[in-house]
């Protein structure tokens, strides 16, 4: 709401500065967002929540500042001369979307310029001027808040004005020039044939106000708020007028209004104004709302007085009357907003001050869950892929089909089973994420334009399944992608990078204590077959990683010396329940061990996961620990073989142990080996 | 007795011109060995008069003490000759660039939210969350915004059905925790909310963390209590804190709360448009409505909530001027934190 300084004094005299007054307002719940000069004038831009329609006009402004500043408040004049009764019969067919309904005809206008004056000031306030009786109607919207619409009483049919709902097939041009169909249960003004107004947002082309009308139809109304509201989406159609209506009129000033634009009408553009026409089917009801004092100050954290508080309350133009223990307020017809008690101690806190509210700390007690199971770990999984180079990245929650189609990925799989968005802001945005990939996959290519050379991205986050409920399932995924040019580098890297973020799968699993899970081949569509696994815990699949298949690579048009790009994805919700949270200390071993390798050839087929799991396995007491410190093919290794080394670790609890009796132990390890690998003992 | 100072002379004579490990071993046969020069002078003690003996066998004495730390001295200049020498051979580069695990970054958002949700949970706040896709019941209506409200444009919706949303705040888990759980309750909410808007300073997604705190007598001057130790700790302590009335349909009285600007320190800047003041946290007391549709007793009760943009409070932390880098992930935007 635009508020220019040099008519706001008008209706109240001030002697601040526009700052101080700007500031005064901002404290007490209009908040000037801006100031601008016009013309040796300050026009304040207030932002009036919704709440507050009766501070949508200059008026209703004032009336605060009055209130604020205890100033008196003038009224613009509205004095008329009526002579005749009114020739237009005014009908309301539906009292609930229209409580109140009043005209005046102002019969041989002559349309012209409006005075220097009031275009002034319908520009300052952001309209444009048209015509002396198309400007007053303005200008009274902005004086005083109530939407008026001036027809042109000649184009009237039958002289009647009938408000009723559109019903089916009513179509309309309205003063924007655009022929609409009309919405069934949108309210309208009709005259004796066919609709003449869309009720509360525009006026129909045909009965418009023009440079030739000579008699005008003045129309102040009182429309319901949500059927205004509810037209006026339908239609698109946002208006000076449907913004105040939807927000709530004033139904007794609005005749008040209508006095108001008669009279400029008849003075500056020479009419003569009817009587009026009123019909007020459902009457405003002066409510009263009991205010005890000492809920005032429990609520608020004040100790003001009894006297105060009913002072403040009438200061703010409510109808007032104290009591033992508490008193009562009437909200006048401006200040539907107050309705109960709650809303009289938001005015009083309002009128007194936020800043003079003193300030303390509630006495509550603490919370004894603190942060839920995912959260409490969600810093130690996020750290793990940090730790190896991942940096976080945050996508929308959005992704497009082009991209599950991209990804190969079947119309049975559960990633299609996607939540579309009604109003997406493109088409590409149009699904929720059924999994992360897609948007890391944007980030690389994203990032490798930028000229980045390693790109290491993780990210936590939900995604949304349909399955079939009123909302949909929705559970936390950790997805990461994985990208290193191996350009020519001081320091030389060490694995293929499908190890590095299996690495970080491991080094996750360590920190949450899980142990039991394992690895297999994956038939994820998107990976590479031969380049790619499932995690695996008791059967179950927790996520997936490996590198990204060759021919979805090719489809990404990227400009890389390498496709070897890897990522994975991870449920959380599934994992972190796994986590070990307590965990116990267990002796540490006193006796020294004694080290043996093993080195055997086997089938290049034959995963070392199934080597080191027969290790494992082995029943022997004294064996403490193995791992695999080698994996080779080529020079030396007959074609289709592979040759695998291990280090086994033996040590008792209970004494130190000797060569011989390790040697033994081994000897039948390697032999077991040999047997269930079908393998041959290197150096042996 | 002339002829042990030849000996040394002699011996001080090879000293001086060996310069190997292995000269040095040859002397120290030589002089010192079982057949060397010393070791045979003194097996021909026994054929000097017992009275000259012990003389002659001191002379022979010192004069082997002499030799071995003469060899140990030289010995150890040797090494340390040698030893300089590799130094020299085996020297680095030491203005190569080191080798290290570049760790990665959190997200700045990530890190802010952190920052957030740990000081209200070190004030006893409790997390709690809820959908991302939620019932418009939730969202909207639970929280006293029916249908036609006005209210509802402020908040420009994505609809998945006409009662399923994305919820555009993250107050309906508010709404959720009140219908499990009796007050006393101190619970913060944080997480991703959506709008459909799309500019430099609107994202159609982005992250609030919202507050709650229900007891039999919560007043207005605890919420103030409150919000101010939260901006003191996640700002400084002589951050100004300002409330000013404002409107949510689900606070009655409500706040907006300003501090004083950061950049400029209250003088103007572009960033608080002039004022000196920047609006981070909207707050109030719960409506009574809101508590009656949770099934709470709105006359036992009282309480507050609040809730403020992740998004804004990391823009104004580091100066971002532009919404839309957060969610491009650059890279080279990331490792910036
Ligand atoms: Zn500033």
């Amino acid at each position: 709401m635009r508020v220019p300084i040099e008519w706001l004094k008008e209706f109240v005299d001030f002697s601040m500065s526009p700052q101080e007054l700007a500031l005064k307002l901002t404290m007490a719940g209009l908040e000037v967002e801006g100031m601008e000069s016009i013309d040796g004038d300050t026009v304040l831009e207030v932002n009036v929540t919704p709440n507050r329609p009766d501070c949508l006009s200059v008026l209703g402004i004032a009336r605060e500042v009055s209130a604020l500043l205890n100033l008196t408040l003038r009224f613009p004049g509205s004095g008329i001369t009526e002579s005749g009764e009114s020739t237009v019969r005014v009908e309301i067919s539906d009292e609930e979307l229209c409580h109140r309904y009043a005209g005046r005809e102002i019969r041989g206008v002559r349309i012209g310029e409006s005075p220097d004056l009031m275009k002034k000031r319908l520009e300052k306030c952001g309209m444009r001027p048209i015509n002396n009786v198309v400007d007053i109607t303005n200008y009274v919207l902005l004086e005083m808040g109530h939407p008026l619409h001036a027809f042109d009483m000649d184009k009237l049919k039958g002289n009647r004005i009938r408000v009723a709902k559109a019903g089916t097939g009513s179509r309309m041009t309205t003063l924007d020039g655009a022929e609409r169909s009309l919405p069934e249960e949108s309210l309208l003004i009709w005259d004796a044939e066919r609709p003449v107004a869309v009720a509360g947002v525009m006026g129909g082309a045909d009965t418009e106000v023009t440079s030739g009308t000579r008699n005008v139809f003045l129309e102040s109304a009182y429309f319901l708020p949500s059927s205004v509201r509810r037209t006026s989406k339908a239609l698109g159609l946002k208006t000076e007028s449907a913004y105040r209506f939807e927000r709530g009129a004033d139904i007794e000033f609005l005749e008040k209004a209508l006095d108001r634009a008669a009279s400029l009408m008849a003075e500056l553009a020479g009419g003569q104004i009817s009587k009026k026409e009123d019909v007020y089917p459902r009457p405003f009801r002066e409510m009263s709302i009991k205010v005890r004092y000492e809920r005032v100050n429990r609520v608020l954290g004040t100790s003001i007085s009894n006297a105060d508080m009913v002072d403040m309350v009438r200061r703010l133009g409510l109808g007032v009357s104290a009591g033992e223990g508490a008193f009562s307020v009437s909200p006048p017809s401006f200040r539907t907003d107050i309705q109960r008690e709650i809303d009289v101690i938001e005015e009083i806190a309002r009128f007194y001050g936020y800043d003079r509210i003193q300030v303390t700390v509630p006495k509550t007690p603490v919370g004894a869950e603190g942060k839920d199971g995912l959260y409490r770990s969600m810093p130690g999984i996020k750290e793990s892929f940090r730790r190896a180079g991942f940096s976080e990245a945050i996508n929308y929650s959005f992704m497009g089909r082009r991209m599950l189609d991209l990804m190969n990925i079947g119309e049975a799989d559960f990633r299609r089973k996607t939540i579309r968005l009604r109003n997406p802001l493109n088409e590409e945005e149009g699904l929720l994420r059924t999994t992360l990939i897609p948007s890391l996959i944007q980030n690389l290519v994203y990032n490798l334009s930028m000229g980045s050379k390693d790109v290491k991205l993780f990210e936590v986050s939900r995604v949304f399944i349909e399955r079939g409920g009123t909302l949909p399932e929705e559970s936390h995924n950790l997805g990461a992608i994985c990208f290193i040019e191996k350009a020519p580098s001081l320091w030389k890297e060490e694995a293929p990078d499908f190890y590095i973020v299996k690495g970080v799968f491991e080094a996750l699993m360590d920190d949450l204590k899980i142990s039991d899970y394992s690895f297999s081949r994956s038939s994820e569509p998107f990976l590479h077959p031969g380049k790619s696994c499932d995690v695996m815990v008791s059967g179950k699949k927790l996520g997936f990683l490996g590198d990204l298949h060759p021919g979805i690579v090719e489809g990404l048009g990227l400009k890389i010396s390498r496709p070897e790009i890897i990522v994975a994805e991870l449920y959380l919700d599934e994992l972190v329940p796994l986590a070990k949270t307590s965990r116990k200390y267990t002796l540490l071993p006193r006796y020294p061990y004694i080290e043996r390798d093993i080195a055997l050839i086997v089938d290049n087929s034959l995963p070392a996961a199934y080597v080191m799991e027969r290790i494992r396995s082995y029943s022997s007491e004294l064996m403490e620990d193995v791992t695999i410190f080698d994996s080779y093919r080529g020079k030396n290794i007959p074609e289709g073989k592979k040759s695998l080394a291990f280090a086994v670790r033996y040590r008792s609890k209970q004494r130190t142990l000797t060569d011989s009796e390790i040697e033994e132990v081994h000897k039948k390890l390697v032999a077991y080996l040999a047997e269930k690998t079908a393998g041959v003992v290197r150096g042996a | 007795m002339a002829d042990m100072e030849d000996i040394r002379k002699a011996f001080a004579d090879e000293l001086s011109s060996s310069e190997t490990f292995a000269g040095l071993q040859q002397l120290k046969v030589k002089y010192l060995g079982k057949k060397g020069v010393l070791t045979s002078r003194l097996r021909l003690l026994s054929t000097i008069p017992a009275e000259e003996r012990p003389a002659y066998g001191k002379l022979i004495n010192d004069l082997k003490i002499l030799i071995e730390s003469a060899l140990e001295e030289k010995e150890a200049g040797l090494k340390k000759t040698e030893r300089d020498r590799n130094f020299a051979l085996e020297a680095l580069d030491v203005t190569l660039p080191g080798k290290y695990a570049v760790p990665g970054r959190s997200h700045p958002l990530s890190r802010v939210l952190k920052e957030i949700t740990d000081i209200f949970v070190n004030m006893g706040f409790d997390v709690e969350v809820g959908p991302e896709v939620e019932l418009d019941y939730y969202n909207f209506e639970a929280l006293n915004i029916p249908r036609d409200h006005p209210a509802r444009d402020m908040q420009d919706t994505f609809y998945i059905t006409d009662d399923v949303i994305m919820r555009t705040q993250t107050s309906p888990v508010q709404v959720r925790t009140m219908e499990k759980r009796k007050p006393p309750l101190k619970i913060i909410s944080p997480g991703k909310v959506y709008r459909c808007d799309a500019d430099v300073t609107h994202s159609p997604m982005f992250h609030q963390v919202e507050g709650l705190m229900v007891d039999t007598d919560i007043s207005f001057s605890d919420l103030k209590g409150v919000l101010e130790i939260f901006v003191h700790r996640m700002f400084s302590k002589d951050t100004p804190v300002r409330f000013r009335p404002s409107f949510f349909p689900f606070t009655e009285p409500s706040a907006e709360i300003d501090i004083g600007c950061i950049l400029c320190g209250g003088s103007g800047c572009r960033v608080c448009k002039g004022s000196g003041w920047l609006e981070v946290l909207g707050a109030g007391m719960v409506h009574p409505r809101v508590f009656e549709m949770a099934g709470y007793d709105s006359e036992l009760y009282t309480g507050f909530a609040f809730g403020l943009g992740v998004e804004r409070i990391t823009m104004l932390k580091y100066a971002i001027d532009d919404i839309r880098l957060f969610y491009e992930n650059d890279t080279r935007f990331l490792r910036q934190f």
